[in-house]
This record gives structure tokens, sequence and C-alpha cells, in this order.
């Protein structure tokens, strides 16, 4: 049907640059414990790195040569692996979705990454093609989409539509209310970290405490640009990543792309959506903002988790989600009704704040005197956080959908249809059992975690009704 | 309003509870002895060993007498042409339901311990999830895994 191709040659060196990165560390430890000793040993740890780095490249371009995909017989057949030969034989029919990477590397040369996904929720169960050219792309795309047309009867013809694009405004609002800033700061105290040995921290800092007594308002400020600086930086990431965020129908298909400098497109099997979560985190929740994901049951490799957990609309007035989804999800009502949790819950769920907070604002006191004193702000913030969990927690059954709401940190709102929820549970402890409350969770499928709802000291009689409405039993008249 | 699940597991998981509760107790005081030696020598404050042997006694109490019975009077099953009910727990009480059309697969298990007694325990798997059902009769237990996995092949439906 097909001869066997190739990747793009460039894959061999994308392959040998990851290898390498991945055995950095060793080399800048063996250079380094090498360097120390004397010239002797510095030259024979570089010979050793260079031995190493050659055969890197060398099985880079070993395994792109071995790496070689061809149609047949409707199956996509690959054949791979340098010194373990193996084959992978995929059934079209059996291919879920296409996604699509472009990466600064890809771009450069008019490149592709290709990653193909199967139903099945293992990591065998998938291909990737790391660089290939956008034509050859266009004709996996079409040779999938054949074969899968042909074993499907009716085929209606629809077009495509577009569902979502985000606007300059909205991705201004999305990166100012993303909580990248923490992931930058992070970052950027684990690379001085790192630095240790290199920079004599000792030597600079010796007679820090009386300069900085002297100067605390230089230091104040500096810290402040600091922080500031990594706030636009990670601004700037944000915008990058989502820029020209769109989503587009087709007959059964989510179609997402995003991305300025890598980017990314990814197929979503509507039939395939498992659950939809919506989260506010607190900025978002003032003005009115949230950001809806689906869980999506594909494949859950490690490098893929991300995308059992799709980004759907990354930042959405909240009365805009139903308006602009209830057309392609005709089964979920995106706004449900919820009911809260009974007065008496409310300080249940403070009380389970106190246990954490209240020996650790004690022990600060009887620790740090005067300065413990501060940690009763602690106390208050965690009270307040205690009395939105009560708040925001909620339950609805509304035909064929559960919804539940919860807060962690953030507000998450979870939609599961009934046929998609694979278990549920409903518990109660002693002191929910003499107050009459009691636990609900619900699993759905998913890739890797994040599966799973649970909203905690609901009225017992709600927690049942829900028990009841999934279980398959009929409930008899006379039981009590 | 909400029937319990009524099936009890077998009462000889409450045998192969308490040897397994042996067993990790002659491990613990193995520990603590160990421990309590090298406190001995470094000569450290005599109310770290005081607490050490107390939690020595308490232990082996709660997991040889205690918690097995506990643990197996709290135990309810059930596994109904469409559904199956799982009920267990001490202090948190937890009911589960799993719909057949959701089983993907039942396995038995049996460890030495078990097989010495012919018991097995089976665990249904669902796309996201697995529940155990601890210490049924060997023959229960096959036959409990047949029934299941005949009951959900006849309600295939998609994930």
């Amino acid at each position: 049907m097909s001869d066997s191709k190739r990747l793009h040659p460039i894959v061999s060196i994308l392959t040998a640059g990851k290898r390498v990165r991945n055995i950095l560390p060793f080399f800048i430890t063996i250079l380094i414990a090498g360097g120390r000793e004397s010239k002797l040993s510095l030259l024979i740890s570089l010979g050793i790195s260079l031995v190493i780095f050659i055969l890197t490249l060398l099985t880079g371009i070993l395994s792109w040569l071995r790496f070689t995909y061809r149609f047949e017989e409707n199956e996509l057949r690959i054949e791979y692996g340098v010194f373990v030969r193996k084959k992978r034989y995929i059934p079209l029919e059996r291919i879920q979705s296409i996604n699509y990477t472009e990466g600064l590397i890809q771009q450069m040369f008019g490149l592709v990454k290709v990653r193909i996904e199967t139903a099945g929720g293992e990591n065998e169960d998938e291909a990737v093609f790391s660089a290939i050219t956008k034509e050859e792309a266009q004709l996996i795309q079409e040779y999938v989409s054949t074969a899968k047309q042909e074993s499907r009867i009716i085929k209606t013809v629809e077009e495509d539509q577009k569902v979502f694009s985000m606007s300059t405004s909205e991705l201004l609002i999305l990166s100012l209310t993303s909580g990248g800033v923490g992931v930058v700061i992070s970052a950027v105290f684990a690379l001085f970290s790192q630095l240790d040995d290199w920079i004599p921290y000792k030597k600079i800092f010796g007679g820090l405490e009386e300069w900085a007594l002297k100067n605390i308002m230089a230091i104040m400020v500096v810290v402040f640009i600091g922080f500031f600086l990594a706030w636009v930086i990670s601004l700037f990431i944000t915008m990058l990543k989502y820029a020209n965020f769109t989503v587009v129908r087709t007959e059964g298909d989510f179609i997402i792309s995003y991305g300025l400098i890598e980017k990314k497109q990814m197929t979503i099997p509507l039939r395939r959506i498992q659950a939809i979560r919506i989260k506010e985190n607190i900025l978002r929740q003032m003005i009115g903002y949230a950001t809806v994901y689906i869980v999506s049951a594909g494949s859950g490799s490690a490098e893929n988790q991300e995308e059992t957990k799709v980004i759907l609309l990354p930042i959405i007035r909240i009365k805009d989600i139903a308006p602009l989804l209830q057309e392609s999800l005709p089964d979920y009502q995106l706004e449900p009704i919820l009911i809260s949790p009974p007065k008496r819950a409310l300080h249940r769920y403070i009380f389970r704040t106190w246990y954490v907070i209240v020996p650790i604002v004690l022990a600060s006191i009887l620790f740090l005197k005067a300065w413990g004193a501060l940690s009763l702000v602690l106390f208050a913030v965690g009270t307040i956080w205690a009395i939105l969990k009560y708040k925001d927690a909620g339950w609805c059954l509304e035909g064929k959908q559960l919804s539940l709401r919860y807060r962690t940190i953030i507000r998450t709102t979870v939609l599961m249809q009934k046929n998609r929820i694979q278990s549920l549970k409903m518990r109660e402890n002693y002191f929910q059992q003499k107050r009459e409350l009691g636990t609900i969770e619900a699993f759905v499928k998913s890739g890797s975690g994040d599966s799973w709802a649970a909203v905690v000291d609901l009225e017992k009689g709600d927690i049942q009704k829900i028990y009841q409405w999934y279980s398959r039993k009929r409930p008899k008249e006379t039981a009590g | 309003m909400v029937l319990n699940p009524q099936k009890m597991i077998s009462n000889k998981a409450l045998t192969v509870w308490r040897i397994s509760g042996i067993i990790k107790s002659l491990i613990g005081w193995a520990v603590t002895g160990t421990a309590l030696f090298l406190l001995h020598i470094f000569d450290l404050p005599f109310w770290i060993s005081m607490i050490l042997i107390v939690l020595g006694v308490l232990f082996p109490i709660l997991d040889i007498f205690v918690i097995p019975m506990l643990r197996w009077r709290s135990y309810r099953y059930e596994v109904r042409e469409e559904e199956m009910e799982l009920k267990e727990g001490i202090f948190t009480k937890t009911r589960t339901l799993v719909p057949m059309i959701r089983v993907q697969h039942v396995d038995t298990n049996q460890g030495p311990l078990l097989r010495k007694y012919k018991l097995a325990s089976v665990v249904v798997h669902t796309a996201a999830t697995a529940h155990i059902i601890p210490a049924l009769e060997e023959e229960e237990a096959e036959e409990l895994r047949f029934f299941i996995s005949k009951l959900a092949r006849a309600a295939e439906d998609d994930v």
C-alpha cells in the first residue's frame, strides 16, 4: 500500500540532543570530579565524556535509521529500535486522535511533530513521529480518516464550526490571573541554589547583617523588583503559550490549537469526553471568569499527562460557557443549580481547618513570643478559607448528570454524566454520622489522575439521593 | 431507604488477619528492640524508650485483637445482576457502587497466608478504580470472579 518511510533526518540530532541532555549532569559531575584532582585526570574525564558524546550521536543516527513506518493492510506499521528491534502495528480504525506540535526546531525546518493516540489506556498504544514534513503529516491524516470513514456507514457532512477563539483582551486577563509567577520564582531560587558552588556567597555576604540593617529599604526594593520581573516573565510565558487559542468543532471532534513559539494542535473526540471541569482561581472568580477543562479518556503515558486534562477554554466569562458549548455538548447541563450543604456542616468545615492551624499558631506563639502573634494572620486566613470552602460546596442532580462543586484552593465544578461515572462512594465517619452528614465521591476515567470529585459534609439524605440515582437497583417500597 | 449490602466475608479471614498482625508485631518488636538498644548505648533520655515500649504494647493489641475483629464485622458486599456494592470501614464507613457495565476485568489474588487457609481476595477493576473483596473461600472467589466477568461481558458498553 505504501513504501516504508523514515522521519526527517533532523530527528537523529533531536534524539541525540535529548539523550545528551539526560546525561548532562553525569558529564558535569565527572568533569568537576576529574578537574579537582589533576590535569591528567581532567584530560581522562574529558576523553570519556567525548567518547560517550560521540556514541550518543551515533545511536541517535542509528535509531533514526531504524525507525520506519508504512501503511499496509489498513494498519500503521512501525519498526524501530537499535539493539532490540520492535514492531508496532496499529489498526487504523483504532486510532482515536492525531495531535500536532510544532516546536522551535520543527518550525525552522517547516516540520511538525505528530502523535497518534489510540483508545487503549496503556502507553504502548501510541506512536510519535518527532519530525516529519507537513505534506507527510497531511498524508497520514488522510490515510487515517479514509480508513475510518470506510468503517463508518453513515457520514453526515457538516461544516466545521468555530467554537471559540481567544481575543487579545482575554489573553491578557488569562496571563494576569495565572499563577505562573510562583513557577518562575521557584525556578530562579532553584537556579541560585544550584550555583552554590560557583558564587562565593560567604565572601559577598560576609558583613551582611550590619549592612542589611542599614539598607533595609534598599533590600525591600530589590526584592520587590525581583518579584515584579518574575511576574512579567511569567506573564510573557503564559501569553506565548496560549496565544491564538482556537477551538473548532468538526463532525465528532474538538480541534484545539494554540501557541506562538511552540504551536500545538489537539483533536479530542467528543464521544471520548468523560467529564467537564470548570475551575476558578480566586482572582478569576472575583472578576467572573473561569477555565474549562475536559477530561478525556486518552492513553495516559507520562509525557502525555497534560493532554488527558485538556484545556478547552483557557479563560471565559462564566455566563458565556453555556452559550458557547451547549451546541457541541448537548448532553451536558452547563449551568447546574447547586444545592449547598446544611448550616450545621459549617462548623465541621471550620474545625477541620483548625485541627491543622491551631497547633501551629499555639506553637509559634509559645516559641516565638511576640513575632509568633503574626501567625494569627494565618489563623484568620485559614478560617476565611474554611468558610469559603463551605460556601462553595454543592451538588446537583439533573437527568443523567451529576454536578459536584468543591474548593481546594481553586473552586472546581465537575460535571459528569451517569454513564461516564466508573464508581461512586458515599462515606460517613463517626462525627458525620452523629450530625447526619456524609461525603460523596465520584470517579471517572482519564489517562492520568484528576479523575475524581468529592464533596464533604452534605446532608445525609442528599447523599443517599445521589447514591440511589446511581444505583441500578429498584428501591423497594417497603424498605425503611 | 438505602438498604445495606448483606453478605459477609469468610470468618477464616479473622484468623488470617490475626496471623499477619502477629507477623507485623514481631517485625515491629525487632525494630523497637534495636531502637531501644541504640537508645541505651547513646544514652538518650529514658522517656523516648518509654514511649517506644508503650507503642510496642499498644500496636500489637490493636493489630492482633481489635482491628481484625472490627474490620471483619464491618465488611459487607453484594453482587447483583447490574451492580456490585461494598461496605467497609471502622471509623469512616464507606459504601461503594460499581455498575457491572463499568467493570473492565476481575482478578483473584492469593498470598501464602490466604492460600494456606484456602481463601482468596477478588479485585474488580473499572477503567478508573479498583475494588477489593478480601478473603473469600477459594471456590466462592472463583465463582464470583466467573460470575462478575460474565455479567460484565453481557453488559458491554463504550467507556
